[in-house]
């Protein structure tokens, strides 16, 4: 059976209906959605009646979360002030921008989704608001994907499409227990991580790696094949559509230079606390 | 020379907390940071006896250093100012009763005290704090898988972890690891590698207040980094409540 | 008629104006520096000040005439000051004159103007006067990231075709920042002036930038630019943070 999983759409209409085509194309049997719907784009509420017409499986993503919630970022989530503000902006452009029955469709998305040895979350299995970079701590990563039980996890929220293979886990623990350290209880084990995978989707709405396509991922799960698909839109149709709907024209140019930069924190395992 | 001692879970315990302080004070190699991992309170009356006591140590007793607990942070919960809105724990694991005895058990003017309180202390390689990296109540066991672990330390890349959520003692070093990983992005693939994972510990540090007439706590030379466990047993004297 | 070591400097927006000033100081002394045009916006003046401690900078005209007795002054004149009707005090008259223009240009006001043509670098800029846009931010404090990217995207486009800019940016950490893009250059530069860092409250010295460009969105850029900016609060906060820092060594 193959499958497509698409991410970050952030209401760019026109790059959404583009990768639909080519999933068409690809004889997939289904289709996955990780969420960010909506957030600086300009057809919010089209890019939602579209998931839900075609009753694409969707997971709430970090921007899905927020038009709920209530802006509750704190400033620690961005990468400069300036991302802040613009962030803000966005947003309260959105939250003006979106009907009643697409609020109350974001609300209801479930955090991850779950198919056979596969999962599928936002961010991370800890939280809608964490980057698993490629370059995450090797470790760190096999965390997040053996906290969901799952062999091959897919996330999205980086914008930056990629495929990780994580094998030949290994750790050597001791632990000492009791009451007393002079009658210690010790016990030496070795643990050993079986292979995993985390699929990065890239973004469709806002690609980030440099070049205006959208990008999304294919998998095959008979050969455990993962194709990373990158897909010519009309970008300048987007673009013209956030100018002329009055967001800021600078969301314009970066999603011209394939540079959109949705969210981004510095420390990309940071949650803040607040 | 430094010694430090690190407790957790006084919950209101004056008797066994005189009774860890009294044998920090015998101690040959003196004491000369004293951390207290939270839970310093329950939902029990006697709890403001033990914040007074905290607040104001004796001549010749190190100054206590205080973070935020599960308890303090469900006070603060009740207060409208902790982390999440419901005291659906506090309900779940004690009965809503003591939602009631826990507001009324505290005075109001220690709350703002309790809020000062840190969420935890990074010193030397060393983080010290209630539950973990993660929430006041993520509990740490001998148990904990090894990845768990592991992660909890990374996240604020500490050596050592000092904990008191489970209230036990144990020391749970990660001697050595290594994993393989490759990635492939749109533009190239680049070959396996190997990230192998240096030494690290997390250590439980005990329970002073939970069973009556026994406490544990730990000692810890920061510069040897030796770890002792200390249990206390101590009688039911003057000033004992029972919990 | 006593005369005066004087040498005025013109030449087109990124021709090299500054950078030929600044040859000329290494290992000399009692040297002085005027910017003519630059109003308050004396980014060449601070930028020269930081690199060469010694020299000093007349940072209004006019100083005493008296003064030009005692130093090797250089006049570095604003490209949008018109040539032709420059008026100086008689004095200067056979001053040394030297334009800094971009190799393989020929015949133009400054060729019949300068005593001495030096060729400077290659630059897009045309020789008509564009528009120029030119903020004064004494005072302010930005966030490195955010200034990294209004900068980025202000060279690359973003508001309007820029041929030309610089600026002098106070940031988080107390340092003071000199950003310089010439348009053709493949690689704009920013460097670190040798100031000390400013942590106590706002710093109380030269920053600002200038933008020379065509179709500039001005409103734009100064909108940005001020979203880049910290707030008391938020300056406090960080100042505070990085001086306990560095006292941590
Ligand atoms: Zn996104
Ligand atoms: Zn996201």
């Amino acid at each position: 059976m193959k499958i497509a999983v698409i991410s970050c759409i952030h209401g760019n209409y026109e790059a959404l209906n583009e990768v639909l085509l080519d999933i068409d194309r690809h004889q997939v049997e289904q289709i996955y959605c990780l969420g960010d719907l909506v957030g600086y784009g300009p057809y919010p509420n089209a890019v939602v009646e579209m998931i839900r017409s075609l009753d694409i499986p969707t997971c709430q993503g970090c921007w899905d979360e927020d038009v709920v919630e209530g802006l509750n970022a704190c400033e620690c989530s961005y990468p400069s002030l300036l991302a802040e503000k613009r962030g803000r902006l966005a947003h309260e452009w959105t939250n003006q921008e979106i009907h009643p029955e697409t609020r109350s469709f974001l609300a209801q998305l479930p955090l991850s989704l779950r198919d056979g040895n596969l999962c599928f979350v936002h961010g991370s299995p800890h939280s809608q608001h964490e980057y698993m970079l490629p370059d995450m701590h090797a470790f760190t990563a096999m965390e997040r994907v053996l906290a969901t039980g799952a062999d091959t996890l897919f996330c999205g929220h980086t914008h930056i499409p990629y495929v990780r293979q994580l094998e030949s886990g290994q750790l050597q623990v001791r632990v000492s227990s009791g009451q007393s350290s002079q009658r210690p209880n010790q016990q030496t084990s070795n643990f050993s991580a079986p292979l995993k995978r985390i699929v990065n989707a890239g973004s469709v709405g806002e690609p980030r790696h440099g070049r205006t396509n959208a990008t999304y991922v294919l998998y095959d799960a008979e050969t455990e094949q993962v194709t990373l698909r990158e897909v010519e839109y009309d970008y300048q149709k987007t673009c013209a559509a956030i100018v002329e709907k009055g967001l800021p024209s600078i969301f314009a140019w970066r999603l011209a230079r394939g540079l959109e930069f949705a969210e981004r924190a510095d420390d990309p395992t940071h949650v803040c606390e607040r | 020379m430094v010694i430090w001692a690190i407790l957790s879970g006084i919950e209101g315990n004056l008797a066994a907390y005189e009774a860890v302080l009294a044998d920090i004070k015998r101690q040959r190699q003196p004491v000369e940071e004293l951390y207290i991992l939270g839970d310093i309170i329950a939902a029990t009356p006697a709890s403001a006896n033990v914040i007074q006591r905290i607040r104001s140590p004796r001549d010749h007793e190190p100054e206590p250093q205080v973070c935020r607990g599960w308890w303090e942070e469900q006070l603060l919960i009740l207060h409208g100012s902790g982390r999440t809105g419901e005291p659906t724990e506090l309900i779940e694991y004690y009965g809503a009763e003591q939602v009631k005895a826990l507001w009324d058990a505290i005075p109001r003017s220690t709350v703002n005290w309790i809020q000062s309180l840190d969420f935890g202390f990074f010193e030397l390689d060393c983080l010290l704090i209630h539950g973990s990296t993660v929430s006041v109540s993520d509990e740490l066991t001998p148990n904990t898988p090894p990845i768990q672990m592991l992660d909890r330390l990374m996240r604020m890349d500490a050596n050592y972890l000092f904990c008191g959520r489970s209230g036990l003692t144990f020391q749970y070093e990660i001697q050595q690891g290594s994993i393989t990983s490759s990635v492939t992005t749109l533009d190239h693939t680049a070959p396996p590698q190997a990230t192998l994972v240096k030494p690290r510990q997390v250590i439980g540090v005990g329970n002073v207040g939970r069973i009556p007439g026994q406490a544990t706590y730990t000692l810890y030379n920061p510069y040897a980094n030796q770890v002792e466990f200390r249990t206390v047993r101590y009688g039911p004297r003057k000033g004992f409540q029972s919990i | 008629m006593q005369t005066f070591p004087l040498t005025l400097v013109a030449g087109p927006p990124g021709a090299g104006k500054t950078t030929w000033i600044r040859q000329q100081l290494d290992g000399a002394e009692r040297f002085a520096y005027l910017n003519l045009g630059a109003d308050a916006v004396r980014i060449d003046a601070t930028y020269l000040a930081a690199e060469v401690p010694e020299l000093v900078v007349w940072s209004s005209w006019l100083p005493e005439l008296a003064d030009f007795t005692k130093y090797q002054t250089y006049i570095e004149l604003d490209f949008h000051i018109d040539l032709g009707s420059l008026v100086l005090p008689t004095e200067f008259a056979d001053c040394h004159r030297v334009a800094v223009l971009p190799p393989g240009i020929r015949q133009t006001e400054w060729h019949d103007w300068a005593d001495v043509i030096v060729t400077g670098t290659e630059t897009r800029v045309p020789l008509q006067p564009p528009q120029l846009w030119r903020s004064l931010l004494t005072g302010q404090v930005l966030d490195f990231a955010s200034l990294t990217t209004v900068w980025d995207e202000l060279i690359n486009g973003a508001y309007g075709h820029v041929q030309r800019a610089k600026g002098i940016f106070e940031v988080t950490d107390g340092r003071s920042l000199y950003f310089d893009f010439v348009a053709g250059d493949p690689e704009p530069t920013s460097t670190e002036l040798d100031l000390p860092r400013w942590l106590e409250g706002r710093p109380n010295r030269f920053s600002g930038v200038e933008v020379v460009g065509e179709q500039l969105d001005e409103t734009a850029i100064a909108q940005t630019l001020k979203d880049c900016c910290l707030d008391d609060r938020t300056l406090a906060y960080y100042q505070q943070q990085v001086r306990e820092f560095l006292e941590d060594g």
